[in-house]
């Protein structure tokens, strides 16, 4: 979360939606895998617009190595279709698919030259030497490695044999280009200035890309679009701004990067949090008065008053006790003891020793804001104190999944 | 195999250990390998060189010399090629047996070289197993130069096998994943990814096979029928002629059997760590 401000800024292209830019480059439709007995993909589709970054941002476990594995064919789905460009390609090998796979490990050659890894799509296509040697050329100066030409793997950097990677798969003109978590075995520094640079080249080559990570600050930096696996199936997929904004599911919301979570129960016209009601439209299909759901928020979308909040500000969630302050460089994260859900809906009992520190007894859970440098430094706050706590914006997750309203 | 050889630091001053072991090594070493090696070229050159050359030089001396290099020289293709395919299929399929087939290929180094000669005779000699059943149809291998390469085949057996399988194993899926989804076909990448990370390994299970067979004597003797100017190897000429009490001819082919193989061990010691650079 450290870069939580950073990542907020919108891109120009938003606010997108659902559906992918234009036509799909490449779809996967309703893929399911199982090895052995256990089931590791269930029912997962998407698209990939022409020119599309999308990134898969997963835990390790929730099967999305797998998915990248069977779209470039290395592995065979046990139900669904994967399509390139309007083709069927399930049943192709993977020499025939014309996919480009980065993979973690580079999987440079090793034996062979920074020329010889980039030209040797060409060579076992039989092109000729002239062709050859100028799209490598065209290629070298593309990833910036001309004084690197005649080097082997080994005596690249991690950031350079990276490139040469994505050099060697670009030169065959591949329908989709696939990356195995390609950032994994590289320092923070590099990482974070890689990704940019490969999200710069992505752009000007224009070739419809497929990412794999767990990282979600790199997935809601490199992707147009980001889909939230978790244990085998989709969880949501939108924009960045969308999946950090709106999650859909309490997954989504904590996945990416912290978030408050409370029990609420639906009203006419708002929620109902501890004591608080919260004005809320809410989609009526989704929501019913008297359900119980979980509202979701930020801690950037925390703010904090002494006294009284003044009138038409945002609504007010709570009274709270700083129980903690703490510095961490870009910002001042507190954390506050709220009142708990109303009694209706409690999903799991507070014991009754981490209640007893409250002055009223009353169930209650802690939860994180954070304040920008001015803001701090504006208003001290002290551990101990009393404030009033407001939400610049929150979402409501429906009962089962789905989206929620705000 | 690098010269980089930690200094003891933990002693002070001068260690008389250093002198002392390094010198009780060569002291041991002399009796043993160094004093036998030397006989050979102090032997060999006593009458002068012109004698040893005349030796060396005799048509039988020249023809043994040959026949020992070609029916290496076949055996170590055969051995290779059999141990770059015998590695490939163990060390990326696993099937029933496995283990069992990775034994026996293994096996013919540890069986006594007049056994394996035997084996071979018992099999294909005129009153073997299917030697028997060849022989009224004209075809009669044993005794021939045929039968040398058998026997080198199968006693160098395990040698290129053994050096291939480990670099096999190590090598990363990732790299022919890769080569796959490029575009190349399982042979394209054999030729152009996997053959060539095997380049140093190929070459040193070649040069052991080659030296091996070179030398061999025990089961060469049993199949070859010994037959000077026809089916006689250096080893066996060597034999022979120290038996009729001829020792400056079997003096001569000493010294060339023993530079040969102390030029190939000198290449499989520098040679190694240069085909493997990348």
């Amino acid at each position: 979360m450290a870069k939580a401000k950073e990542f907020l800024i919108p891109r120009p292209e938003e606010p997108a939606s659902n559906a992918p830019p234009s036509a799909a480059a490449a779809s996967v439709v309703g893929i399911s895998k199982r090895f052995g007995k256990a089931s590791v993909l269930e029912n997962i589709s998407f698209d990939v617009g022409e020119g599309e970054v999308l990134v898969l941002l997963g835990a390790s476990g929730s099967g999305k190595t797998t998915i990248l594995r069977i779209i470039a064919g290395l592995e065979m789905p046990y139900t669904g279709k994967v399509i390139l460009h309007g083709k069927d390609v399930t049943e192709l090998p993977a020499r025939e698919r014309g996919v480009g796979v980065i993979f973690q490990s580079y999987a440079l050659f090793p034996k062979m030259t920074v020329e010889k890894n980039i030209g040797y799509g060409l060579r076992i296509r039989k092109r000729k030497r002239k062709e050859i040697k100028e799209t490598v050329n065209e290629l070298l100066s593309l990833v910036q490695l001309e004084e690197h030409r005649k080097k082997y793997p080994s005596q690249l950097s991690g950031g350079q044999q990276q490139r040469v990677a994505i050099a060697r798969t670009l030169a065959y003109k591949p329908e989709v280009l696939l990356f195995d978590e390609p950032f994994g075995a590289l320092d923070t520094q590099t990482r974070v200035h890689l990704r940019r640079e490969i999200r710069a080249l992505l752009k000007k080559v224009n070739v419809p890309s497929i990412f794999i990570t767990h990282d979600q600050e790199e997935a809601l930096e490199l992707g147009d679009r980001v889909a939230v696996l978790n244990v085998g199936h989709v969880e949501q997929i939108g924009t960045p701004f969308e999946i950090y904004n709106h999650p859909a599911t309490e997954y989504v919301a904590t996945f990416l990067g912290a978030a408050n979570v409370l029990d609420c129960v639906v009203r006419q016209d708002s929620i109902e949090v501890g004591s608080a009601q919260i004005p809320a439209t809410l989609d009526k299909a989704k929501f019913k008065p008297g359900d119980c759901v979980k509202i979701v928020f930020r801690p950037e979308d925390v703010s904090l008053h002494r006294g009284d909040l003044p009138r038409s500000t945002h609504p007010r969630l709570a009274n709270a006790i700083i129980e903690e302050i703490a510095f961490v460089g870009a910002y001042e994260r507190v954390r506050l003891r709220v009142e708990a859900g109303p009694e209706e809906c409690k999903t799991e009992e507070t014991p009754f020793y981490l209640t007893t520190e409250t002055p009223d007894r009353k169930p209650s859970k802690s939860i994180i804001a954070t304040r920008p440098k001015p803001e701090a430094s504006a208003t001290r706050l002290h551990v101990g104190e009393r404030v009033v706590v407001a939400l610049t914006s929150f979402t409501v997750l429906p009962p089962q999944g789905g989206k929620g309203a705000n | 195999m690098s010269s980089l050889v930690p200094a003891m630091r933990h002693v002070r001053g001068f260690d008389v250990a250093r002198p002392l072991s390094i010198g009780m090594l060569v002291f041991m070493m002399l009796p043993l390998v160094f004093l036998p090696l030397a006989s050979i070229f102090i032997f060999g050159t006593s009458n002068g060189l012109d004698k040893f050359w005349a030796a060396l030089t005799a048509p039988e001396a020249i023809f043994a010399l040959k026949l020992s290099m070609a029916t290496s020289f076949w055996a170590t293709v055969f051995n290779v090629i059999f141990g770059l395919f015998a590695a490939y299929v163990l060390s990326r399929y696993n099937f029933l047996g496995r283990n069992a087939l990775i034994v026996t290929i293994s096996l013919p180094t540890a069986i006594p070289t007049a056994v394996a000669g035997f084996a071979l005779l018992l099999l294909w000699g005129p009153y073997g197993t299917l030697g028997r059943l060849l022989a009224p149809h004209g075809f009669q291998i044993m005794f021939t130069a045929g039968a040398i390469i058998l026997a080198n085949i199968f006693v160098t057996f395990p040698l290129a096998f053994g050096v291939i399988k480990p670099v096999f194993d190590t090598m990363s899926h990732s790299l022919e994943e890769a080569s796959a989804t490029i575009g190349a076909t399982r042979w394209q990448t054999f030729w152009h990814v996997t053959l060539p990370s095997l380049r140093g390994a190929i070459v040193s299970g070649a040069l052991l096979t080659f030296a091996r067979a070179v030398g061999e004597f025990g089961s060469t003797i049993l199949v070859s029928g010994n037959l000077a100017g026809r089916t006689q190897t250096a080893p066996l000429y060597i034999f022979a002629k120290f038996n009729e009490g001829q020792i400056e001819a079997a003096n001569a082919i000493a010294i060339v059997l023993a530079l040969f193989s102390f030029l190939i061990f000198s290449v499989l010691f520098f040679a190694r760590d240069w085909l493997d650079v990348d």
